[in-house]
């Protein structure tokens, strides 16, 4: 996948052109790659699904605020983590935020050798998130290149159920089932019975349904 | 006739001269006379004019059954009688003015002339003379005196001064409001030129208006507003206005001077109330906007320790990344300018602050107050469209107040528009256009409107509809636009929301 050379980095969103050209010159200075957006929704515009690294969002902005945007990316399913500036000592906003998943919420004047720190954090956060997602993806992929037979053994053993008692659920033999149950846990990469049960759990949790 | 003891002597000869004489005598108004100079002079001829005069009849008087001492009025009596005598005794002709009661009981004024013609043998002075009936004429001349004392009293009385001038300016009267005003009696001005009473600087100023005034020209100004100056030299303000007198035979004018110290002194207390409340107001603004400001100075704050740790860094590097540094630090400093730009601008504000007008760049103004809204908009999720002709006029204006009124009138339109559900980033527009040769400012909402409950006491103070308000805003912000010659109206919008607006005078 192409994704996975997408590197990191920092997707700077302020309307502040000051705020953001310094921001950006810090990040420049520690050689961190960035992009900078004037608002939410030119971010938004842009956004890839395999873009890689952190938001720093200004909370408050013309046009779409930084919670918005924050709404919205949860609602794509981008796992982007999202650092806010805020120069407003805002409480109930800063809950609303954390609340919705925020990874930090920092007050300008922003420290700046904490606000690296906390930047390296997300990058390290983002690549946990990323590769997870990246796994989920293959083992979605890999489910998708089932045959349709295939899925529906996948599903009985995962169900529980033996054999025999698939055979005769499916109306074939006992041995074919276990000819596909071998291509099933070749195709999914799994060596265990557990494994294969633990696959489909993760493939249901991301929306998968059995058949 | 004929019948009296004492003929006229120097009668002419000729009874045909007589006759002429005595139809003379009969069209004459008035009574001719011959007399003794005794008590109550006692008369033995007179002409047919007694009868209109006195009541009696000639022979009345000719048979000295009544004499003309009992008519003469008799407060007046021993001052007649001392006339006469004295002028008998010294040979001359007498004249005299004196009051008399006729029979039916009227007091008339008479006027008298007469002369001694002749010695009686004991001695006793013949007097011949003429009275006539002069009433009419004393009535008028009383009336006359009156109605001059009447107009003495007024222009005395008068708390303005007035005074009369010549043609060239010259003053010919000075009343005592005029003396209690400049400082100078009647006698010390009479005659001088009326610019006396101006303070130099208004030399032009008055000669120009005592010019169009003198032969009024077409729009001729009623009445000047100068600085008058007293006899010590102080300068005092006074309105001024000026009118030819009619029915003169030379052009004369009288100039009335009203002295507007206490006018000014009033005013000038409405205007520090004022000018006190702006300022209450203005510190009550700012520190409802104290979040927005704080975030207006965190902003380049927040850049300003970016662009430094950046410094650091470019300067630390194993090769120090001179050209990077430099550009940091330029932006530093712009940052810290900016910064410095808001808190000034805050300053301005919450300074105390002494109205005054001046001609400013109209654009200026207003592109000034949108970013100081702006502070307030961004918190709000706002956004304040400035809408203006191209061209911009100067307006005549005190700049803190003008951007006050319109900051209130912007918090107020984003606080209606708050408490209805708008969606983010709603417009309220801030429009400048020429309008009448006046600048017409508005600030359109999108709000609730005004309620005809609510426009009843709009303006009141201490009327908020805001929880944190002490409803100043609109009742400052209207006595400031009406300092300004203005009004401060407003309009519900046809699609919701209010239209609040004003004009300005453009700078000529």
């Amino acid at each position: 996948m192409t994704a996975a050379a997408a590197i990191q980095q920092v997707y700077v969103i302020d309307d502040d052109e000051a705020v953001r050209d310094s921001i950006g010159m810090l990040l420049e200075s520690a050689d961190l790659p960035f992009r900078s957006f004037a608002s939410a929704d030119e971010f938004f515009a842009q956004l890839d699904h395999n873009q890689r690294g952190c938001l720093v969002l200004d909370i408050r902005m013309p046009g779409m605020t930084g919670l918005q945007l924050q709404q919205r990316l949860a609602e794509v399913g981008s796992t982007l983590p999202v650092i806010f500036i805020t120069g407003h000592g805002d409480v109930p906003m800063a809950v609303e935020a954390m609340r919705q998943g925020a990874l930090d919420f920092l007050r300008k004047p922003v420290n700046e050798s904490n606000f690296i720190e906390r930047i390296q954090h997300a990058f390290d956060i983002e690549s946990g998130k990323w590769h997870q997602k990246h796994d989920r993806e293959q083992q979605l992929a890999q489910i998708a290149s089932l045959t349709e037979r295939e899925r529906e053994v996948f599903d009985l053993v995962a169900e529980g159920l033996a054999n025999k008692a698939i055979a005769g659920r499916l109306g074939i033999s006992e041995r074919t089932v276990e000819v596909h149950r071998a291509q099933v846990m070749k195709k999914l990469g799994a060596r265990t019975l557990a494994q294969l049960v633990r696959i489909h759990l993760q493939a249901e949790i991301s929306g998968f349904e059995s058949k | 006739m004929g019948k009296s003891p004492h003929p006229l002597p120097a009668a002419p000869g000729s009874t045909g001269d007589y006759d002429r004489l005595e139809t003379l005598l009969q069209n004459l108004p008035g009574m001719a006379y011959r007399c003794l100079n005794l008590k109550h002079w006692p008369m033995d001829f007179v002409s047919d004019g007694c009868l209109e005069l006195c009541g009696y009849e000639r022979h009345e008087i000719e048979s000295q059954s009544v004499l003309w001492g009992d008519f003469t009025h008799p407060e007046m009596l021993d001052f007649v009688d001392r006339t006469v005598r004295e002028a008998a005794e010294r040979g001359e002709p007498f004249e005299v003015e004196y009051r008399i009661i006729a029979r039916d009981g009227t007091e008339k004024w008479v006027w008298e002339r007469g002369r001694v013609v002749d010695h009686r043998a004991d001695g006793v002075a013949i007097l011949e003379g003429f009275i006539t009936d002069i009433t009419d004429r004393k009535l008028a001349e009383a009336a006359l005196v009156r109605a001059e004392a009447y107009a003495q009293a007024i222009v005395e009385s008068a708390v303005d001064a007035i005074i009369t001038v010549d043609d060239q300016g010259g003053i010919e009267s000075f009343n005592q409001a005029a003396s209690a005003m400049f400082g100078y009696r009647p006698g010390e001005v009479r005659g001088q030129h009326c610019r006396k009473l101006v303070a130099a600087d208004y030399y032009r100023e008055f000669d120009r208006f005592f010019q169009r005034n003198r032969r009024p020209v077409q729009n001729a100004p009623a009445r000047v507003e100068l600085n008058g100056s007293d006899k010590r030299g102080r300068n005092f303000p006074i309105v001024l206005s000026m009118r030819e007198i009619l029915d003169v035979a030379e052009h004369k004018y009288v100039i009335l001077i009203h002295d507007l110290t206490e006018q000014r002194e009033a005013e000038r207390q409405v205007r520090e109330q004022r000018d006190v409340l702006a300022h209450v107001d203005r510190l009550n603004t700012l520190g409802e906007m104290a979040a927005g400001i704080a975030h207006e100075i965190n902003q380049p704050l927040t850049a300003i320790s970016m662009y430094a740790q950046s410094s650091l860094r470019f300067l630390n590097r194993e090769q120090p990344e001179l050209q990077r540094l430099e550009e940091a630090l330029e932006k530093l400093s712009q940052q810290a300018h900016r910064a410095g730009a808001v808190i000034e601008r805050m300053q301005e504000m919450t300074r105390p602050h002494q109205s005054h007008q001046e001609s400013v760049d109209a654009g200026r103004l207003l592109r000034e107050i949108h970013e100081l809204g702006e502070v307030e908009a961004q918190i709000r999720n706002f956004i304040i469209v400035l809408r203006h002709d191209d061209r911009l006029p100067r307006v005549d204006c005190d700049v803190i107040q003008i951007q006050q009124v319109i900051l209130n009138l912007l918090r107020n339109g984003m606080e209606s528009m708050r408490s209805k559900p708008c969606n983010p980033g709603s417009k309220i527009v801030l429009q400048a256009r020429l309008l009448g040769g006046r600048l017409r400012i508005s600030i359109i909402d999108s709000g609730h409107g005004v309620s005809s409950q609510l426009a009843g006491q709009l303006y009141q103070p201490f009327t908020s509809t805001k929880q944190s308000g002490m409803g100043l805003g609109l009742s400052i912000s209207r006595s400031i636009i009406a300092a300004h010659g203005g009004q401060l109206e407003f309009s519900n919008n046809k699609g919701g929301g209010a239209t609040f607006f004003f004009d300005l005078a453009v700078a000529g």
